[in-house]
């Protein structure tokens, strides 16, 4: 397959690899919380979870979450609301305010990791 | 377009944006409840407390089969795209949906069967039931 580096084909592929990416970790999260059977074992778990490591790549969860639902959002517009003929200009918005949600949510993750102060 | 093994055509590509615009409310939803109320804490008795309602655990399970679905759709469409040997496509379409089916149930199995443990009352509430 041959890729022309226009905006259309990053939102191709950045909402594959985000998606691969969001389907790696549900199949992680299931298992995870699949603990739940008994409540030693969940809390045990969840602060295992709780280090800075694991709060430092929640950042790059939410990074593939709010830029896959957004340009998923933007797939659908192209899809049902004609909007072929500015799916580059929205694309712009979707990298715009992703950045913005990114940066935004990722305070909480640094100050819990200790990166950033309290 | 080819329909090779592992297309899922039409209804698939419908699929794929109807699940994702309910996956995106029910992200805020699941964001909203795990990291916002109860201040974030994320512990036994706090998710006990909802996954012990029916509604909650109808709601958990909804967003659980719409998630993998979405997600395991897509590895197959990823298949679809890039292997064009029929037997590795067989076997991957395959291990896609071993996988897939195999944490559904996983997840399920989590929600469906999951009951608090029973609350322990001190001595004196029970009475004299202990005999």
């Amino acid at each position: 397959m041959r890729y022309k580096w226009k905006s259309g084909q990053w939102a191709f592929v950045l909402h594959r690899v985000s998606g691969v990416a969001l389907s790696f970790y549900l199949i992680m999260h299931i298992y995870v919380v699949s603990s739940l059977y008994d409540p030693q074992n969940f809390d045990t778990v969840m602060a295992f979870l709780n280090q800075p490591l694991f709060k430092i790549l929640e950042i790059g969860l939410l990074a593939a979450v709010v830029f896959h639902g957004l340009n998923g959002i933007r797939v659908m517009m192209i899809d049902f609301a004609n909007a072929t003929r500015v799916h580059a200009q929205i694309f712009w918005v979707v990298l715009a305010v992703s950045a913005v949600l990114i940066a935004v949510g990722a305070v909480p993750f640094l100050m819990h990791a200790g990166v950033l102060g309290h | 377009m080819e329909r090779g093994i592992g297309s899922g055509g039409a209804f698939a590509w419908f699929f794929q944006r109807i699940s994702g615009a309910v996956l995106v409310l029910a992200l805020l939803l699941h964001f909203w409840v795990l990291h916002y109320s109860n201040q974030g804490e994320v512990t036994f008795e706090i998710v006990a407390q909802r996954l012990a309602t029916p509604v909650w655990k109808t709601i958990d399970l909804t967003f659980l089969v719409l998630a993998v679905i979405h997600g395991f759709w897509g590895f197959l469409m990823i298949v679809r795209d890039y292997v064009h040997s029929k037997n590795m496509r067989l076997f991957l379409v395959a291990a896609v949906w071993t996988v897939g089916l195999v944490i559904a149930v996983m997840g399920a199995l989590t929600i469906i069967g999951f009951h608090p443990p029973l609350p322990v009352a001190p001595p004196e509430q029970l009475g004299g039931m202990v005999q």
